[in-house]
């Protein structure tokens, strides 16, 4: 697949066992990172539950979020990290390392939902505005995300050639490959 | 005289089922028309239609060991023969989804158009057997980007199976949506007709809390305006029911042994 949310291992850069989630996404925006921050509640550590959250970054601006305990990513993902104090660790990654992850709809969220959500920091929030890149503002913003989104070819085609490889391999699994069209015929229907 | 549709949206929450007894609805003034709950996992129809009481569901065709003619399950409603799924899980358990093909075949050989109601989902042979079995599909989108990203998924594979798309319905828009331009942007990924918008409405709870079809409820709303629209925009293909009949019985390799 190859949009399935795998992040590789990057480049750890930076770890602080008492770190505050705002001034670590002002620290990511103002280096720039491209990569990822593993962000683990105090309390975590200490009873040994595993309720790290991953945000990744393209240039210092947040792109995905998830959850690991709740299996929640996006938006959700920012709601379930609870906490004051985190153990947070920033790892730096090649931006294409991440092209595939960020396609996962489900696990993107707006460049300032991490500032405001987490961080509750409206300077931070508006710094963040100011560097995140047009297409993503446009994401943030109701309708015009579909815009965007629709705009974007090449993310709709790498859409459909998943799902078609999807379909192809998921038919064979189900007994259902001889009923598969084939591709002359699959091609003049697009 | 048959074309056999499945309305599919790929994620839950588009409306899909309103859509498809809204649609079957408007295509009765029409055609013979035959709706079924082919969402075997969710059975959610029955309660839209008025239908919590039935005694046999489709689920009771599809178990082999079960002695039970396909018109026991057809229930005549809102001028449309409606074949409602059951809620049982173990029900569902037992059910084997290739014997939908025999079911489908069967149905099509009495009917003008048949609505699959699909489940949203991709996950399984049962979940994809509608739009294998579909002559073509009707996808049911919200204009947003997670509906948009998965009607394109149902649509890629449709047409892995060679079921072209009919039209896109767009359900549920709310008046700040604009929603012309973002049809006619994706138009250009679609393939069919754009069908219609549909505004988001109250009337379409109200229906399905008073286990009503939205056109038999609130005939005059403006979603219900809009449902008409949309069949109005579907064209209808005929076919030859024999020949889809034989089509759906050849179509699905059974997967048990």
């Amino acid at each position: 697949m190859v949009a399935d949310g795998h992040i590789p291992e990057g480049e750890l850069c930076r770890s602080r066992t008492d770190a505050d989630i705002g001034e670590t996404l002002a620290g990511v925006l103002d280096r720039e990172l491209t990569g990822y921050v593993v962000f683990e509640p105090q309390g975590s550590i200490l009873f040994g539950n595993d309720e790290r959250a991953v945000l990744t970054f393209e240039a210092g601006v947040p792109v995905l979020a998830y959850h690991s305990a709740s299996d929640a990513g996006g938006h959700d993902a920012l709601d379930a990290l609870t906490g004051d104090l985190f153990h947070a660790e920033v790892y730096e990654l090649a931006a294409d390392a991440l092209t595939a992850a960020h396609q996962v709809e489900e696990l993107r969220v707006s460049p300032t939902a991490p500032a405001d959500v987490l961080a509750d920091d409206g300077a931070l929030v508006d710094r963040t505005r100011d560097v995140a890149p047009e297409d993503r503002l446009a994401d943030a913003a109701g309708t015009s995300a579909v815009e965007a989104f629709l705009a974007d070819a090449d993310r709709i085609d790498a859409i459909r050639d998943e799902a078609r490889a999807e379909a192809q391999a998921r038919a064979a699994e189900w007994g259902l490959a001889d009923q598969l069209d084939d591709e002359e015929q699959s091609d003049t229907l697009g | 005289m048959v074309e056999a549709f499945a309305v599919a949206s790929g994620k839950g929450g588009t409306g899909k089922t309103t859509s498809t007894l809204a649609l079957g609805m408007a295509l009765a003034e029409r055609y013979d028309v035959t709706v079924i709950d082919a969402d075997t996992g969710m059975a959610n129809l029955l309660f839209h239609a008025g239908l919590d009481d039935a005694d046999v569901t489709l689920h009771d065709l599809l178990v082999s060991d079960r002695d039970v003619a396909v018109e026991d399950a057809v229930y005549d409603r809102f001028g449309m023969s409606v074949v409602p799924c059951g809620t049982s899980l173990t029900a569902f358990e037992a059910a084997d989804p290739s014997r939908l093909r025999d079911v489908v075949a069967e149905l099509a050989a009495d009917t003008d158009v048949l609505l699959l109601d699909s489940p949203a989902a991709l996950g399984s042979k049962s979940a994809v057997l509608p739009v294998v079995l579909a002559d073509r599909v009707v996808v049911v989108l919200q204009p947003t980007v997670p509906s948009l990203s998965d009607g394109l998924k149902v649509q890629e594979y449709a047409r892995s199976y060679g079921t072209e798309t009919a039209g896109v319905l767009f359900n549920r828009v709310r008046p700040d949506e604009d929603v012309e331009t973002i049809a006619d942007q994706a138009a250009r990924y679609f393939g069919g007709t754009a069908l219609a918008s549909v505004p988001e409405s109250d009337a379409v709870r109200a229906a399905r809390r008073a286990g009503e079809p939205l056109l038999a409820h609130a005939p005059s709303d403006p979603a219900a305006d809009a449902f008409h629209e949309a069949a109005g925009n579907l064209d209808v293909r005929a076919g030859d029911a024999a020949g889809v009949a034989d089509r759906f019985r050849s179509a699905v390799v059974p997967d048990r042994p």
